[in-house]
């Protein structure tokens, strides 16, 4: 929101706070709205943990796939510029993130490393083959995904065999996928409990002011007049108390990137943007919706229901 | 509405939620008329204003009030009925952290009035009207209690209303200044707005003599005279 808009959008609001703040005294009613919006801003707050956690939970499992490795063992009888012809054409696979030759030297050089000794002056010729180090995209990394390129790979008569750690991949999708279902149950009831809450919060806030609005009815003045600057109010509240919560997410992140450098690669500007015009959105949603529905809770009442 | 009738209830039945508090209500209330509306509490009389300003619906009968139809009272009609009322209530009092003016002003934005000049111009007629011209900038606790019930006054008679309802107007005055408020409404019946004040007081109908109408035994009774 540019400096200008802010500016009138406050001019404007300040114009319906008289029909707003009438029946408790300004201090009352100040006190009452600053807990407000610090309410909603913890739930937002809550909200945005979780979302932030979900994006590194989500980055750190696509980081854990994309690294699974899938040896292409070529014939022996395969030429080089065959086998990089065939690199080429997995570079264009969509299900491929990134490959890597390895040709029967570099295989002996770092099977040597491994062992310590020249196993090449040992027995006198490079027994290894050639190979193609495949890494699949994270949707892909699973072991029907995997199951499904083997079988193309396999039709093509340069590749002698194609090997990769099954039971490992196994393992890692099931606890993936444990670890997302209970993120996921954990955020659905987080939700509904931060909705619960933030209504909670709004209606007693507008509570204080049922006279008002039975004043206001009393006059002749029509629903969505009184609704108006309380739904405005309502928007409001749930904006400050997104930015709120935004601010102190930024410095949870910063805080957090200090004591764990490493995290800097499970995180993108984009993600994080995403999460907090999330938070935004939600804040305004929530209050604007709650105030709505606190405030025609009062419109129905009858004047005889105020004082029960 | 038929020539000057602003009230007309034709055998309505009231209920307050399933209670039925007045059967068979036959009523008239002409344009400049000045009724007394009496009753034990509980009889009947708010729940009689209630359905006068929408507040509750007919439960049979037929009734009309300002030209809108009682019976077939929409929602969304009811602000404009009570645009054509003013409500003069015990617990409808001055909103107490801003001035007389800002009090009016507040009622007329809320009634859909919009330009600054016109706004205050109605002001200041009102406040005449109740001789409270010169306290347009008084916050209401500088005010004394029948400045502060004229004032209420004013802002009933802010859209110019067709009939005003007043609910016991002098509960918490003394005797001068209950006659004063008395007299005032009486001034205001006479240029043309009817006028219904409910009240349990009996000295002050006897000073102002007027049409009686009485809430007793779940019916309205007409030209009630009292001892």
């Amino acid at each position: 929101m540019s400096p200008a808009h802010g500016l009138r959008l406050n001019s404007y609001l300040q114009v319906h706070m008289e029909e707003f703040e009438a029946s408790a005294s300004a201090k009352k009613t100040k006190t009452i709205y600053i807990s407000t919006v610090f309410g909603i801003a913890m739930v937002l707050l809550m909200i945005g943990l979780l979302g932030l956690i979900l994006v590194h939970a989500n980055n750190l499992s696509r980081y854990v796939k994309e690294n699974i490795v899938l040896n292409i063992f070529m014939d022996d009888s395969a030429h080089e510029t065959d086998v990089l012809q065939l690199q080429k054409q997995l570079d264009a696979n969509p299900m491929v993130k990134q490959t890597q030759y390895v040709s029967k030297e570099l295989a002996a050089r770092n099977l040597q490393k491994d062992l310590g000794e020249d196993f090449v002056k040992f027995l006198g010729y490079n027994p290894l083959s050639q190979s193609l180090d495949i890494y699949l995209k994270a949707d892909y990394a699973n072991n029907a995904g995997i199951d499904k390129f083997k079988a193309e790979l396999m039709k093509n008569p340069l590749v002698k065999e194609v090997k990769y750690q099954q039971s490992l991949v196994d393992q890692m999708n099931a606890n993936i996928t444990s670890i997302s279902l209970i993120i996921i149950v954990f955020a659905g009831i987080f939700v509904i409990l931060s909705v619960a809450l933030i209504n909670n919060t709004i209606r007693l806030a507008i509570y204080s002011q049922r006279f008002l609005i039975k004043s206001m009815q009393l006059v002749g003045a029509t629903k969505g007049f009184i609704r108006k600057p309380f739904l405005l109010y309502g928007i409001w509240h749930g904006l400050l108390g997104a930015l709120i919560a935004i601010i102190i997410l930024i410095g949870t992140l910063y805080f957090a990137n200090q004591q764990i450098p490493d995290l800097v690669i499970l995180q993108s500007p984009a993600e994080f943007g995403f999460v907090f015009l999330a938070v935004v959105a939600i804040g305004i949603f929530i209050s604007g919706f709650s105030t709505f529905l606190a405030v025609n809770k009062f419109l129905r009442l009858k004047i005889y229901d105020l004082y029960r | 509405m038929v020539g000057n009738s602003i009230i007309k209830l034709n055998n309505v039945d009231i209920f307050q939620q399933k209670h039925l508090v007045l059967s068979g209500v036959n009523l008239h209330i002409d344009k400049g008329d000045f009724v007394w509306l009496i009753g034990q509490t509980g009889s009947g009389k708010s729940s009689l204003l209630k359905v006068i300003y929408g507040d509750l619906n007919i439960a049979a009968g037929t009734g009309h009030a300002c030209g809108y139809e009682l019976s077939k009272l929409a929602t969304r009609d009811i602000p404009y009925l009570r645009r054509k009322l003013g409500i003069v209530f015990q617990d409808f009092q001055l909103l107490t952290d801003r001035s007389v003016e800002q009090n009016l002003q507040f009622v007329m934005r809320a009634t859909g009035w919009t330009e600054k000049a016109q706004i205050s111009e109605r002001i200041l007629d009102v406040l005449e009207k109740v001789g409270l011209r010169s306290k347009l900038k008084k916050m209401p606790h500088e005010l004394s209690g029948g400045e502060q019930q004229r004032v209420v006054i004013a802002r009933a008679l802010l859209n110019n209303p067709e009939i005003i309802l007043a609910d016991e107007p002098t509960g918490n005055l003394d005797p001068d200044t209950s006659e004063e408020i008395v007299l005032l409404l009486k001034q205001i019946s006479q240029s043309g707005t009817a006028v219904v004040v409910a009240t349990h007081d009996y000295h002050i109908i006897r000073t102002f003599p007027s049409r009686i109408i009485k809430c007793e035994n779940g019916k309205v009774l007409e030209d009630v005279q009292i001892a």
